[in-house]
């Protein structure tokens, strides 16, 4: 009878640059470990935890457009990376880009809210950005995954929700929709009248549903460390934004 | 937790101004469990359409909150629907008119469904 191996321990053989590339990193051998890792990212294309090491290393490098650079492709391998939405975070927080840092620890913190080390740079980057009035609207493209603009049928017409993917925002859109319609039929007979915002709190985050047009919808997400104020009024604001988007008809 | 001190519950959401109807309800079948209504409201009604408005608001909370609602609320031009979840499958639900002070019904209502057992 033959005898059968062990499993294999570890990554597999072709993937042990990662191995080594991290290893070198702590050591701080950071030109041999970029050397290993832009290597391996020229084999593996769309491997996002190599994307990742090799921001790491650019991050140590003091290369922060490389880092952004490396970390944005992981996001497009992966989109909903925490690693690289905590690594952007960190460069941004860097160049003094408060808001930005703060935006993408939210959404890391939407994706790991048990992950203490997010909620405390979250702490410190709302220490230290200024007060302000007017949080900057996130845009309704690609690269922001808390807003999904949708139809009344349930479709998307653009954005994104929860890890990135798009069957994630699709499904959100269709569930969207699905509440509008059992909201305008409980307030319909409820004599309520017309419905004008639906809030769903979960253990993690908040949804907020607000009408764009008779025939849209806007669907935004922040972690439950937004207050429910600034999210209504975070979303007002993106209903605007989405009704000049529709408007000029973009996509 | 007795019937008195559930519908004692009630009472102190119903006493806020604009306070319509407070009632407690079983998600799964849409029936009333207590209720406290003022005016022409019918608790029935309530229960079953704002259940059928929680189980939908389930799918979607699964998908983008990582997990179920504990609570949702529903505007509208002619009133507000608060409702937060106890023990499973009870939900405290509120219907208000638009002016009544919307922070403190959220407060008190999420604060008396975590005591619902």
């Amino acid at each position: 009878m033959t005898e059968i191996p062990p499993p294999l321990t570890g990554p597999a053989p072709q993937l042990a640059f990662l191995d080594l590339g991290e290893r070198l990193r702590r050591r701080g051998q950071l030109d041999a470990a970029l050397s290993v890792v832009q290597a391996g990212v020229a084999h593996y294309p769309t491997l996002p935890e190599a994307h990742d090491l090799l921001a790491r290393i650019a991050a140590d490098l003091g290369d922060h457009s490389g880092a952004i650079a490396a970390w944005q492709a992981t996001l497009e391998c992966s989109p909903g990376h925490v690693g690289a939405l905590k690594g952007l975070a960190y460069v941004a927080f860097r160049q003094g880009d408060i808001a930005t840092a703060q935006d993408r620890l939210e959404a890391a913190a939407a994706l790991a809210p048990h992950d203490a080390a997010i909620l405390g740079a979250l702490d410190r980057v709302r220490v230290a950005r200024p007060a302000t009035l007017v949080e900057p609207l996130p845009t309704l493209g690609a690269n922001d995954a808390r807003m999904v603009l949708a139809d009344t049928q349930g479709m998307r017409i653009v954005g994104r929700i929860g890890d990135g993917q798009d069957a994630t925002a699709d499904r959100a859109a269709a569930e969207a929709s699905g509440l509008v319609r059992e909201a305008t039929r409980t307030t319909r007979l409820l004599g309520l009248g017309d419905w004008q915002e639906i809030i769903v709190e979960g253990p993690a985050a908040r949804a907020i549903i607000l009408p764009v047009e008779e025939t849209a919808l806007l669907l935004v997400q922040r972690p439950l460390t937004t207050p429910v104020g600034r999210l209504r009024s975070l979303a007002s604001r993106g209903v605007a934004a989405a009704r000049t988007w529709l408007a000029r008809g973009e996509g | 937790m007795t019937d008195r001190d559930l519908v004692a519950r009630l009472e102190l959401v119903v006493a806020i101004p604009g306070v319509r109807a407070a009632l407690i309800a079983a998600v799964d079948d849409g029936l009333v469990v207590h209720e406290a209504v003022m005016g022409d409201l019918a608790a029935e009604d309530v229960a079953a359409l704002v259940a059928a408005f929680i189980r939908r608001g389930t799918e979607l909370a699964i998908g983008v909150t990582s997990g179920p609602p504990n609570l949702v609320q529903l505007m509208a031009t002619n009133g507000i629907v608060v409702a937060a979840a106890g023990s499973e499958p009870l939900w405290l639900i509120a219907v208000a008119s638009p002016d009544t002070e919307l922070g403190r019904l959220r407060l008190l209502v999420g604060d008396l469904a975590g005591q619902l057992k």
